[in-house]
């Protein structure tokens, strides 16, 4: 059976258990473990497993289950991780419109029906030049125009490098949807048509979950996954592997069957910003649409959207 | 002076009970208000959907009106401030009609932008977690300080009325009179009272020149500090304000026509008033024009392919008629009627100022929305309805209603205080013999 | 006559109905059920079953399945427990000490899972045959990269040939491949080796790598990891611009130029009103 190679991540903490096992000491930090691992604090309850060699061991609970950290305080979901900083490449000659990063990440955040975060643009730059398919996110750019409006830091950038937005402070001034180039922000106009057990849930920043009247909406990179060293939704999503993620510090991406060093993958493929000019700094990296595994096809709703733009 | 001329000028000027226009007149702006208020009511509970903003047209009428009101209050600092400190005479009797267009065309600025926001129950959020790095913040200042400052012109020069006005028992009620007393029954009309007054009055109409330039200023910056087409531009701040200016005299003009009409005040608002005011109207509008050329000459003319879509679409695309009768309704047509001696009379000029103020409205709009609806990326992944802007009538209720609202103060102050400052004229026509 | 006719209509109509009904109701949609072992560095065992279905001409992962695993055979002795798939249509089974008299039996294994039939699904089995492997992962000096790939004949270790691995660096959401080579395969020793081949791969902050040999997806052996921690990554210091003063820095960051102009301007301007209200308030002492 095919298994998800990325849930492997969900999974055990093996650097950890093999010191825990090892040395019979189970709470000092591993200093070779990563961050993930770092943040779960054992239950105490312990579970009897069989090893590998037919031995029977004990192993603390809270590592087992499939990583499930405690929630985050709206303090810590505004610093972010430090030591990261996340990254994504989009490949747009993989991409044909499929829309299934669109579906996903409009299921995974249970966004009001028509409230798209992601948008896959028809473009076309210039009259002579070739027609593409451009899926885009927000930006998370280094020097945000929408952070830098915010009469009541609803929106902030964290010291990974994510932008989010806090819709228990935002008071829909809607000065921060103005001031992005990049049109990747929609507004919850009226009350959000979501099941009621979602607009119950308790509001995190990191999740996004639930959209709340009066208050603006964008894509946040998936904190929470991220959180949990798991790739975003859209990435998982993508069938032609579209979006490469990863942090940069780490220099390398992935899309969750191929990993990519960084560095590597924009030199050789002339990765570009888009609205570079503008000075925002965006983190998301195009590859041009060279080679492409597809052609272009248009449908009709995309050839009324389709304009000439200019790319950067 | 004798007592009888000082005693005319005071029944003259002295604030008159609603005649039947009068009663019409609030009856109309109380009926539009409480449609308005009715809208807003739809709009607290359903959100602003009930609005046609949606995501790309994200800030429609409410803020235009903003911008609007705003401008408009930039009239209480030319006529009130620059015109004193200039020792100009002729202006005294239009001195509180200006600030009064001012101090409620402020508090209706703050108001609608209230109404603009999503979730306006979170103001205090404004306060409690304010970042100074945003525009937003910054006009919230000024705002209030301007607020301020425009109620001290208003209250200062006041003072000497309200001994008048106490003393003239027989007009003004006992409820009235209490309230008089309350706001200036110490002024005694001494020496040093005098002195103090005027040294304050100095003092604020050299303070609110500065903080007026200040608030269109960041107003202005609300939208010259994003990338967008059309907003993008260093010209702003100058832009806004001679426009400001200019719809401001416009205001005056119509104000100045009504009360003269309706108050029977053709000795103290006279032609010679109409005539000059005029000129100053000319002058801004010629100002105005020259920005406006500015602001749209250049683009057009290395039609950068951000700005092309906007600057056509203003031109001769969907936007042009409304972008050509703003133009001409705000500039051209008041400068053709009034640089004609003729055209400076009362009616025409207030037909002018009534164009001026028209006009302008129409331009604010012209200056929030289309840019809007052109972003960088092609509008993708939203319902045709989002591509497009008119407002609803949700909008257009509240809209009208911020405005009969405004003049809704504009009118209860009239009928309450004296609206040509009567210690003023006196003076004023005692120095003159 | 004419109501005989409608009377046949009708009941034909109503049979007609009700046997669609039921047949649409017999007709539960098939649940397409996949197992696989894990071996997590020769410590950790676990189960993994994914469930799947074909809705509306795709195959979408099926939630709130229940399952139950076994060892060797399907009776209730060798029961190994149960489990619920969640929404992405996966549940995990950790291996428990009841298994231990099976799997200390022989080096060849079964293992299967059962789900239950519900309203809409009919229950399914799945099978799969296990050999014990281990995989190991050593290092040398000049970052070479040995992995050993064993399996269990008897009660010996004997090297397993011909068998693809991946040699990796652990990073977040995948592993890099530490060269250009796709997949390397055991020799006839079991052993396959990769050579380190970056130049200034940012490890953690001490410089830190995770190394990561696995098998993945092999019909004989299942998943298998092994991982070793080395020095041969640089430092990565990252500091970003979080605690430094900006324009978009939050509430209370904003540079200094900004704070001083703002403060001092709105100072004065107050101070100015503040003045003028004591005017006032002198006025009213001198006419009281």
């Amino acid at each position: 059976m095919k298994s998800d190679d990325t849930s492997r991540r969900d999974f055990l903490l093996t650097g950890l258990l093999t010191g825990a096992t090892l040395t019979g000491c189970s709470n000092g930090p591993n200093p070779f473990e990563d961050k993930v691992t770092a943040m779960i604090k054992p239950s105490g309850k312990m579970v009897k497993l069989l090893s590998v060699d037919g031995e029977v061991i004990e192993v603390d609970e809270a590592f087992l289950k499939p990583v499930d950290l405690p929630p985050v305080s709206n303090i810590e979901a505004r610093k972010g991780i430090p030591g990261k900083k996340f990254v994504m490449v989009i490949d747009l000659s993989r991409c044909k419109s499929v829309k299934a990063c669109q579906s996903a990440c409009n299921h995974a955040h249970d966004l009001n029906p028509g409230d798209n975060w992601i948008k896959v643009y028809a473009m076309q730059d210039a009259e002579h030049t070739a027609p593409y398919w451009e899926p885009s996110t927000c930006m998370h750019c280094d020097e945000p125009p929408c952070v830098k409006v915010c009469p009541v830091d609803a929106t902030f950038k964290r010291e990974d490098g994510i932008v989010l937005i806090d819709s228990d402070r935002c008071i829909g001034c809607r000065f921060c949807m103005a001031a992005c180039p990049y049109s990747t922000r929609v507004f919850n106009w009226g009350e959000p048509e979501i099941p009621k057990e979602v607009a119950a849930k308790p509001y995190s920043c990191e999740t996004s979950i639930p959209q709340k009247k009066g208050t603006v909406g964008k894509c946040d990179f998936c904190a929470d996954m991220t959180r949990k060293g798991e790739l975003p939704h859209c990435v998982s999503a993508c069938p032609n592997g579209v979006f490469f993620f990863g942090d940069m510090v780490e220099d390398t991406v992935t899309n969750g069957a191929e990993t990519f060093r960084f560095s590597d993958l924009i030199r050789d493929k002339a990765g570009y910003r888009m609205m570079e000019d503008l000075g925002t700094k965006p983190s998301v990296y195009y590859l041009p649409p060279v080679n492409r595994n597809f052609p272009f096809e248009d449908d009709e709703d995309s050839v009324k959207d389709k304009h000439e733009k200019i790319k950067s | 002076m004798d007592i009888p001329a000082r005693q005319k000028i005071i029944d003259d000027l002295l604030p008159k009970k609603f005649g039947t226009k009068g009663r019409v007149w609030v009856a109309v702006l109380l009926v539009i208000c409480i449609i308005g208020m009715v809208a807003y009511a739809r709009q607290l509970s359903s959100g602003l959907v009930v609005t046609s903003m949606r995501d790309y047209a994200s800030w429609g009428i409410y803020i235009s009106n903003f911008v609007f009101f705003v401008a408009i209050s930039l009239v209480g600092s030319l006529i009130t401030a620059v015109l004193r400190l200039v020792n100009v005479k002729w202006s005294t009797p239009l001195t509180r009609i200006a600030e009064i267009i001012a101090v409620s065309a402020i508090t209706f600025a703050a108001i609608i932008i209230v109404v603009d926001m999503g979730r306006p129950e979170r103001f205090y959020n404004l306060f409690l977690y304010g970042r100074l790095q945003s525009p937003i913040i910054w006009d919230v200042i000024v705002i209030t300080t301007y607020f301020f400052i425009s109620l001290l012109l208003l209250y200062f020069p006041l003072l000497p009325d309200f001994k008048i006005m106490i003393e003239s028992r027989k007009v003004a009620g006992k409820f009235l009179n209490k309230i008089y007393s309350f706001l200036g029954s110490f002024w005694k009309n001494t020496p040093k009272q005098i002195k103090i007054s005027r040294r304050s009055i100095r003092l604020l109409s050299i303070t609110i020149i500065p903080v007026a330039f200040a608030i269109h200023t960041v107003t202005s910056w609300l939208f010259a500090t994003t990338y967008r087409p059309g907003w993008d531009s260093t010209n702003f701040g100058a832009y806004f304000i001679s426009g400001a200016f200019l719809v401001g005299a416009g205001a005056v003009l119509v104000a100045m026509y009504i009360f003269r009409d309706v108050y029977h005040l053709e000795k103290y608002i006279t032609i010679n008033h109409f005539d000059r005011m005029s000129k100053i109207v000319v002058l801004l509008a010629l100002v105005y024009l020259y920005f406006n050329v500015n602001e749209f000459l250049v683009p057009a003319f290395k039609m950068k392919k951000t700005d092309a879509d906007h600057l056509l679409g203003l031109f001769t695309g969907e936007y042009s008629t409304i972008f050509w009768f703003a133009i001409s309704a705000s500039m051209f047509l008041p400068i053709l009627i009034l640089i004609n001696r003729k055209g400076r009379k009362p009616f025409p000029a207030f037909i002018a100022g009534s164009l001026v103020v028209v006009g302008s409205w129409f331009k604010r709009y012209l200056i929030v929305t289309p840019t809007l609806l052109h972003p960088f990326l092609p509008m993708t992944d939203v319902p045709e309805s989002y591509k497009h802007y008119f407002p609803s009538w949700e909008e257009w209720a509240i809209a009208m209603g911020s405005l009969a609202g405004m003049l809704l103060i504009i009118t209860i102050f009239a009928r309450l205080f004296p609206i040509i400052p009567i210690q003023e004229t006196i003076s004023e026509k005692e120095n003159e013999v | 006559m004419k109501y005989k006719f409608t009377y046949y209509a009708l009941t034909i109509a109503f049979t007609l109905l009700t046997s669609g009904i039921c047949l649409a109701q017999a007709e539960k949609n098939k649940l397409i059920l996949g197992l696989g072992y894990f071996n997590d560095n020769n410590q950790i065992q676990y189960l993994k079953a994914g469930t799947k279905a074909k809705i509306n001409g795709r195959f979408t992962p099926v939630g709130l399945i229940h399952l139950s695993f076994y060892i060797s055979s399907e009776s209730p002795s060798h029961l190994l427990g149960k489990a619920t798939t969640d929404d992405k249509g996966q549940a995990v089974l950790m291996m428990p000490p009841s298994a231990k008299d099976e799997w200390d039996k022989s080096p060849k294994q079964t293992f299967l899972v059962v789900s239950d039939s519900s309203d809409l699904y009919n229950g399914t089995t799945t099978s799969i045959d296990l050999t014990k492997a281990r995989i190991k992962i050593d290092t040398t000096e000049d970052k070479k990269i040995v992995v050993t790939l064993l399996e269990q004949k008897d009660s010996a270790w004997v090297p397993v040939p011909k068998v693809d691995l991946k040699i990796a660096i652990k990073r977040l959401g995948g592993d890099l491949n530490v060269s250009e080579t796709p997949t390397y395969t055991t020799d006839s020793l079991g052993i396959a080796e990769a050579e380190y081949k970056y130049v200034n791969l940012p490890g953690d902050s001490a410089g830190n790598l995770i190394l990561i040999a696995s098998v993945e997806d092999n019909d004989v052996y299942g998943n298998l990891t092994s991982e070793k921690t080395v020095p041969w990554g640089t430092d990565s210091k990252y500091i970003s611009k979080y605690n430094s003063r900006s324009l978009f820095a939050r509430r209370g960051w904003s540079p200094i130029w900004l704070e001083w102009m703002a403060y001092s301007i709105t100072a004065g301007v107050w101070l100015i009103l503040f003045y003028l209200f004591v005017q006032i308030r002198k006025l009213r002492k001198l006419g009281a």
